[in-house]
């Protein structure tokens, strides 16, 4: 079995985050290695992604059904190779935490302090750069941005920010007779593909460019 | 030819160009000398082919088969030699490489902590037909390396999709070999893979370049192609032209220059000239070029080669959606060594022994000289169910569905035929012959499995003849294949016996140096013995390095 757990937090606001990822087609093409995909229901869909082991990639498709679908909190899935013997599960959970403070949900805080809080009054530069980011990122991707993500972030009268808690957790079991060797190459793999979608998530609904390096606090 | 300039940007004794096995062996044997020493590579990683590949190293009377009690003689390491070449290339270049071969991988072992080991129960090739074979022991291949001693290196060294990482040589025949492929221990080879432990080329190269940037610290350069040699007034080579993020600059080398950057096999046009085949693909990440035969011959260097027709091609295949490195991987096919596997040609009929490649090679040059034609050079891999049942395919186990676009099935032959584009009665009638005689174990047509070395490798110990099989449980499968190379090439350039390359009017070009399958197979001759190219590329680099070194 090889797993991770990733955990990151963003100002953007939890209801926000979920319109955006509650609809897969607006970060399936983030997930590392994705080819494409295709939904047979509200409930099953198909992928088809590089999987990259380092000495070999090799195209795998995925059936994924989805178990839970409790949003914004939750959300759940299984997955089972279609040409690979392989079966997993993952969850997919938001929950508000509050910046300053203690963490105001359930788990431990992160490690280190999350995205520093935007500048109330930016400066015309840093106000251009944004802008520029932005519209770079929409011809990238090509999507239409919702307005207002980073705006999102609210600061209740206390003065601590409320900060949306993302955590993904991912667990994949190869079958097989090969399934020890498969997991000690899948394993190293696993944590900077789920940190590198948290990642385009959150540059996506913040209205950034995605950044190569994660600055953010990780807990796997 | 490019002059140098009057001012180089850099300065070094040797430059070392590429960063396989003959390259680094170049390097070390420089650098202990007191040479300062520069490696530069083309590829993103280091390593070359030789961290791609086997690892196994061909040395008969080695000093591990001493300690093993294994007999063998230099004599008869020289006649098998003999045997191989065939009476091609030089027998001066040979008597050198056996001459000296010893003392190279003794001196890497002794001191730059290369742990050989023999691998047992591997014959010769050629075992027991040819004059000079052993049973056993010649082929040396490395106790497990430790990825982790490379440090900042340890990540941007070659490992390869090929061979089974982690595994060693006898644990894989103790296991039961590729045809007991589910058997296998993976927990071990898990183990060995979340820590890093590497066999194989890998595990051969990882000492190799942690001897040469660790433990001497000599610089290496990935991503730096280099591009040109360049020459003084006299026609001495003194240092060459590379590239780095599109930039070029020069470095002198006061010394020597080594080039050891491989073969041309993804020049796709120079490799079907000089291999005389239609086609032609690399098993290798695309950086094997042909570059030395490009500025070696710019600086007057002759090209010199053997036959092509029994060097190391091999036919195999590319699953759709494999890549290394970002290219498209090719794999030989082994599984024509297994049973319930053979190979036709397009008129649907059998022409080799497809467990042995020392066969099927010429035959698939074949030249029907009466309707000049080449009636084997598309060849078709026939298996059926109870080979899926049992043996994998490439990197597919046993019994698990086979990627799209990689082989046609079929209910019966005939429709397999058809599919295939195949004479339908021929085939028919091959695969009826096959299975009366596979059902005794015998193959009267082509011997397959007549050689214990294709036994070890693909055979089924629960068979009477381990690699033969009846074809006769549907569905049939056909993949149609390509010839696939492992680097070893015909053609290179011309060299003397102080790996000094040989200029066109016959004198040999101070200041450089070809070793590897950047020159000509000259000590090999016409033929091909798995472990003789690392053995080659060990010897003659620490040869050129020497020499360089004390030029
Ligand atoms: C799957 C496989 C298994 C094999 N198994 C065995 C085996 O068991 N035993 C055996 O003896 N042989 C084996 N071989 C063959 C063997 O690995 C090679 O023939 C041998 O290692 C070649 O060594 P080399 O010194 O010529 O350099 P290579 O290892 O071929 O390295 C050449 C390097 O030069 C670099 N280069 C190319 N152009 C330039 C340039 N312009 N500037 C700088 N660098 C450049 C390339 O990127 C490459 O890294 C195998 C090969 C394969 C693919």
């Amino acid at each position: 079995m090889a797993e991770t757990e990733y955990t990151t937090t963003t100002p953007v606001a939890m209801e926000t985050l979920w319109d955006f990822v509650k609809e897969m087609d607006h970060w399936a093409p983030f997930v590392t290695g994705y080819q494409h995909h295709e939904k047979q229901s509200e409930t099953e869909s198909t992928w088809t992604l590089k999987g990259d082991v380092g000495v070999l990639a090799r195209t795998l498709t995925f059936r994924v059904r989805i178990t839970e679908w409790n949003g914004p909190e939750r959300v759940r899935f299984e997955l089972e190779g279609v040409n690979e013997p392989m079966t997993g599960a993952g969850t997919f959970t938001l929950s508000r935490e509050s910046g300053g403070g203690p963490a105001a949900d359930a788990g431990s805080a992160p490690e280190t302090a999350a995205v520093p809080a935007p500048a109330p009054h930016k400066g015309f530069f840093a106000r251009l750069a944004e802008r520029i980011a932005r519209l770079l990122f929409r011809w990238r991707h090509g999507r239409v941005e919702r307005p207002g993500a980073l705006a999102d972030a609210t600061t209740p009268a206390g003065g601590d920010r409320i900060l949306t808690r993302m955590t993904f957790h991912l667990r994949i079991d190869p079958g097989g007779p090969m399934a020890p060797m498969i997991n000690a190459m899948v394993q190293p793999m696993l944590v900077p593909a789920a940190e590198q979608l948290a990642e385009r998530i959150l540059a996506a609904v913040e209205g950034r460019p995605a950044a190569s390096e994660n600055a953010r606090s990780v807990q796997s | 030819m490019a002059r140098a300039p009057s001012g180089f940007d850099l300065e070094t004794d040797v430059v070392c160009c590429g960063s396989g096995l003959g390259a680094v062996s170049a390097a070390i044997a420089a650098a202990d000398l007191g040479a300062e020493v520069v490696i530069l590579e083309k590829a993103p990683k280091l390593g070359g082919v030789s961290a791609f590949g086997g690892g196994e190293v061909f040395v008969p009377a080695n000093r591990q088969m001493r300690a093993l009690g294994l007999e063998d003689s230099l004599e008869d390491g020289r006649r098998y030699f003999e045997f191989l070449a065939a009476g091609y290339g030089s027998r001066a270049h040979r008597e050198k490489l056996l001459a000296t071969l010893h003392e190279a991988i003794e001196y890497f072992e002794d001191r730059a902590g290369v742990r050989w080991k023999a691998c047992q129960g591997l014959p010769d090739y050629y075992y027991p037909d040819a004059p000079g074979t052993r049973a056993s022991g010649r082929y040396l291949s490395v106790e497990l390396f430790p990825g982790e001693s490379l440090g900042e290196w340890q990540h941007r060294t070659f490992l390869t999709p090929i061979m089974p990482m982690g595994a060693l040589h006898e644990e894989m025949y103790e296991w039961g070999g590729l045809a007991r492929v589910t058997t296998w221990n993976y927990e071990l080879l898990g183990e060995r893979i979340t820590k890093d432990l590497r066999s194989f080329g890998p595990g051969m190269m990882g000492y190799f370049l942690k001897a040469a940037l660790i433990d001497r610290g000599i610089p290496a350069h990935p991503s730096t192609p280099v591009r040109e040699l360049l020459s003084d007034e006299h026609g001495r080579v003194v240092g060459v032209r590379a590239e780095r993020d599109g930039e070029r600059f020069s470095i002198r080398a006061r010394k020597g220059v080594v080039v050891a950057i491989g073969g041309y096999d993804h020049n796709r046009e120079m490799a079907c000239m000089y291999e005389n085949m239609p086609d032609w693909h690399g098993v290798f990440p695309d950086h094997l070029h042909g570059d030395h035969l490009v500025f070696g011959t710019e600086v007057g260097a002759a090209i010199a080669s053997v036959p092509p027709t029994n060097l190391a091609l091999f036919y195999g295949y590319h699953i759709p959606g494999e890549e290394a490195e970002g290219k498209p991987l090719y794999r030989s096919s082994w599984e024509c060594g297994c049973p319930h596997a053979i190979w036709v040609n397009r008129d649907g009929r059998r022409f080799c022994d497809e467990s042995f490649y020392k066969d099927y090679q010429p035959r698939i040059r074949h030249w029907d000289g009466r309707r000049q034609h080449q009636p084997n050079l598309d060849v078709f891999l026939i298996f059926d169910g109870n080979y899926r049942e049992r043996y994998p395919l490439g990197s597919f186990m046993p019994g698990q569905p086979l990627p799209e676009g990689l082989a046609l099935e079929a209910d019966t032959p005939r429709e397999l035929a058809e599919k295939l584009g195949i004479d339908a009665d021929n085939f028919e009638a091959t695969l009826e012959r096959w299975n009366r005689h596979a059902a005794r174990g015998e193959d009267p047509d082509f011997g397959k499995g007549h050689f214990p070395w294709s036994v070890r490798l693909c055979g089924d110990p629960d068979y009477p003849n381990p690699c033969v099989g009846p074809i006769d449980k549907p569905p049939f499968y056909g993949i149609k294949l390509v010839p696939v190379s492992v680097g070893i090439n015909s053609h290179g350039l011309a060299w003397n016996l102080d790996a000094q390359v040989m200029h066109v009017r016959g004198h040999p070009i101070p200041g450089l140096y070809a070793v590897g399958n950047s020159a000509a197979l000259l000590d090999l001759g016409g033929g091909y013995q798995s472990g003789t190219s690392n053995a080659r590329a060990i010897t003659w680099g620490y040869v050129a390095g020497r020499h360089a070194a004390r030029s």
